[in-house]
């Protein structure tokens, strides 16, 4: 048989029987080499609560190279791509190494929810949030858990338009209603980060929180940011 | 290191193997120094301004010095060939520090570079996978901890730390290493085990063709360290030039050091070649010419790389590839490899220079620590400057027009050399039915098309030095001399496409070789005055060259 293959089937059977890790990787079709690994958000992190899922390709010359994995569930994370749930971690580049798992490697990321590395980002802003108001930070990555990490019941699921899309920025309410008051429609106010939902875009649209997410107007940011300098962005 | 520069007999003959064609005596321009034993000797009694010493190596004469150097480290260290070699590898081949490190701490230089085994083992229980509970004793059957397998059969192989897997497993590690990764350095296979397997080890695991690779890599990675040494950049050609004159960056302000690497083409391993194929191998692929101070991998004479980077640059700024190019890849700011980044972070690792540094700002990381947020300014920044620039180079596109016209006339007319080659040489064949012209007399189409050629090389890259000359006496003077030679090229093409009568051959004849003459005399005067003038510094340019004066102090 086929060594990846062989490789590959044990370690789905050894994940199967390890009742213990909360790991689990299922098939996403017939292919053994393109699947799905889900772990629990670890606990006392903002990510606690959450299920993650994991995209994983298995490339032609595993285990000599390191398998592909990359989020499919939204996670605010600084190593993690806010947008495309792309990793930055060593172990899925220069330091793989062949004796290393599926399991394995669930794990590692399972220890970077743990452990953000802001100093080597994937995501510049959320790692400038983290660095700005860890606390506001981490407000934003309960929110994000509970918004996309969390099962919902269907008919929670029929109230997607109610999303607090100024807290997905990882933003103050009262700041986006004081721009809002200066007389900027709430529309222009509150934009989502391009990779919302259509449906969230059309109710919110465009560019408010967009511009106050960029500019990091966060914690000790407030007050060195002058409004003129949002006025400006926000009429760009 | 001078006395080290020898030819092995093998490069000799590889030399006139592959020089099949017959027709080559003549053209011995690159030749005359292949010869040499000593390149002490200069090449040529009287070498021109545009010409600069240098000498070609074969991949065999490489790893001759890389074995002196690994001799060296030997005699001093008192280890073996292989720990040498690792470690010169690890150091890049910068003996100074690698003596002053080893004397320093011989241990730790040791476990750098992956030859040791570190002493302290705080980490052992861990090295080991967590999913095997311990490792099997030798009596039991031994299941490779890679692949899974347990036949009986089975033979680990294990380095010195002991992490074994099946002889499968690391046939194929080491091979996806070699080939996929370009990768000379093998580390175990144990996750954070550091040590390299040894050559003898990685040849024992690998096929010939795998091996031949991984020696190349070698030589590849010795020539990288190497300033004054470069790899041909020809598809398949294993040799180096070594060009100490052109090993700084300050030089190329100076010296236009276009080489040879003295292969004459890679000998046709059929004989089923098609017409043009056939073509190219006698016009281009005589000899793999390339300039030793920049990647562009033909002779660009007379103008320096700085200002021939500039004007590729620049006429590659609309081509869809540019664009794409320009999008998706940045050049590594150590090395100027092309990187493109299909995935990741931003924390860039250059697979050739190992430099490390931020794909936003294409700062060095290790000055990121925590000022990595700086970069995310860089984006509008950049972009306001990307608009600026385009602006400024629509308003003189007309004049880059007038530059960019005649240097793509001459690089399509010296593509057309190929068709002008083949009717030349069966007007040569003709001659020699329609006339009493021997073979040996025909030869002079021949020397025309090639001297044509050439010309339109220099033309071609006289008019990207014309386009970046400040406006002024020299210029002028620039430009007189490139008109003369354009003139007389001209005039030399058009008596090669004119129809021969039989009785007109004997005058043909004379002025072709007349004229083939004056042509190179042209060339070379535009040649050597470019070449005096930077030696001079005499040239000052309208933009900013490196390691130039910049336009304005030269101004005043």
């Amino acid at each position: 048989m086929d060594a990846r293959l062989r490789r590959v089937n044990k370690e789905i059977a050894d994940c199967k029987n390890d009742k213990t890790s909360n790991i689990r990787i299922d098939l996403v079709d017939s292919s053994p080499f393109h699947l799905k690994g889900s772990f629990p958000g670890p606990e006392d992190t903002p990510y606690q609560g959450g299920l993650f899922e994991v995209d994983i390709v298995i490339p032609e010359s595993y285990p000599f190279q390191p398998v592909k994995m990359k989020f499919i569930t939204k996670v605010y994370h600084p190593n993690v791509s806010s947008a495309s749930g792309a990793i930055c971690l060593d172990i899925l580049k220069d330091a793989w190494s062949p004796v290393l798992t599926l399991k394995s490697t669930l794990i590692s990321l399972q220890s970077l929810l743990c452990s953000p590395e802001p100093n080597d980002p994937q995501d510049a802003e959320v790692a400038k949030h983290y660095t700005t108001s860890k606390r506001s930070f981490e407000e934003t990555a309960i929110y994000w858990t509970k918004t996309y990490a969390t099962p919902r019941k269907a008919e929670e699921e029929t109230k997607d338009d109610g999303r607090d899309e100024v807290a997905i920025a990882g933003l103050e309410r009262a700041h986006v209603d004081q721009f809002e008051a200066l007389g900027f429609p709430r529309a222009k106010v509150v934009s989502g980060p391009s990779f919302f939902p259509v449906e969230v875009m059309t109710v919110v649209s465009a560019h408010q929180i967009d511009v106050l997410r960029r500019l990091n107007y966060r914690g000790a940011n407030v007050a060195q940011i002058n409004d003129d300098r949002i006025v400006e962005e926000l009429l760009k | 290191m001078s006395s080290d520069y020898e030819y092995s007999d093998e490069e000799a003959d590889d030399v006139f193997d592959d020089d099949d064609m017959g027709m080559q005596d003549e053209d011995s321009d690159g030749d005359d120094g292949m010869e040499l034993d000593d390149f002490k000797v200069p090449t040529k009694s009287t070498r021109k301004a545009y010409e600069l010493d240098y000498d070609s190596l074969s991949q065999t004469a490489v790893e001759k010095l890389m074995e002196q150097d690994v001799e060296h480290i030997r005699g001093i260290f008192g280890v073996d060939a292989s720990t040498a070699g690792l470690l010169l590898r690890h150091m890049s081949w910068n003996k100074e520090r690698l003596i002053e490190k080893y004397m320093d701490n011989a241990n730790k230089m040791l476990v750098a570079a992956g030859v040791a085994v570190p002493e302290p083992e705080p980490q052992r229980p861990s090295r080991r996978p967590s999913r095997k509970p311990k490792s099997p004793a030798k009596s039991e059957t031994f299941v490779c901890s890679i692949c899974f397998d347990d036949a009986p059969d089975l033979t680990p192989l294990a380095l010195d730390c002991g992490h074994a897997a099946c002889a499968g497993c690391w046939s194929a590690y080491i091979t996806s290493k070699i080939r996929d990764e370009a990768e000379h350095a093998c580390r175990c296979m144990a996750e954070g085990c550091a040590l390299v397997a040894p050559d003898a080890f990685v040849r024992a695991q690998i096929d010939d063709e795998t091996y031949t690779r991984f020696e190349e890599l070698l030589v590849r990675h010795f020539v990288s360290c190497e300033s004054h040494l470069k790899f041909c950049p020809y598809p398949s050609c294993t040799n180096t030039v070594s060009c100490p004159a052109a090993a700084s960056k300050m030089s190329l302000t100076t010296v236009v050091p276009i080489v040879s690497c003295g292969a004459r083409g890679i000998a046709s391993t059929s004989g089923s070649m098609t017409q043009s194929q056939e073509l190219v191998k006698q016009t281009t692929g005589k000899e793999h010419k390339f300039c030793f101070g920049c990647i562009i991998d033909s002779d660009h004479r007379p103008v320096v790389c700085g200002v021939a980077l500039l004007w590729l640059k620049k006429c590659r700024d609309d081509s869809e590839t540019a664009n794409w190019i320009k999008s998706n890849t940045k050049e590594c700011p150590k090395c100027m490899s092309t990187i493109e980044k299909n995935g990741g972070c931003n924390h860039m690792t250059c697979k050739k220079c190992k430099h490390e540094f931020c794909w936003v700002c294409m700062g060095p990381w290790s000055e990121h620590g925590t000022a990595w947020y700086s970069c995310n300014r860089y984006d509008e920044k950049g972009g306001v400057d990307a608009r600026d620039s385009q602006s400024k180079s629509r308003a003189s596109l007309e004049r880059y027009l007038h530059y960019y016209n005649r240097w793509a006339n001459h690089e399509q007319s010296a593509k057309l050399a190929l068709d002008l080659f083949a009717k030349t040489e069966k007007k040569m064949e003709e001659m020699q039915i329609t006339s009493t012209l021997t073979w040996i007399e025909v030869q002079f189409m021949k020397k025309a098309v090639e001297e044509l050629d050439k010309c339109r090389m220099t033309l071609k890259w006289t008019y990207a030095m014309a386009y970046y000359l400040a406006k002024g006496n020299q210029k002028d003077l620039f430009e007189d001399n490139q008109r003369d030679l354009e003139r007389a090229v001209e005039d030399l093409a058009e008596l090669l496409e004119s129809p021969i009568e039989p009785e007109n051959i004997p005058t043909l004849r004379q002025k072709v070789t007349d004229k083939t003459v004056y042509v190179q005399k042209r060339n070379e005067i535009v040649l050597e005055d470019t070449a005096d003038g930077f030696l001079e510094g005499r040239w000052t340019w309208n933009v900013a060259v490196d390691g130039f004066d910049s336009p304005e102090e030269a101004a005043t």
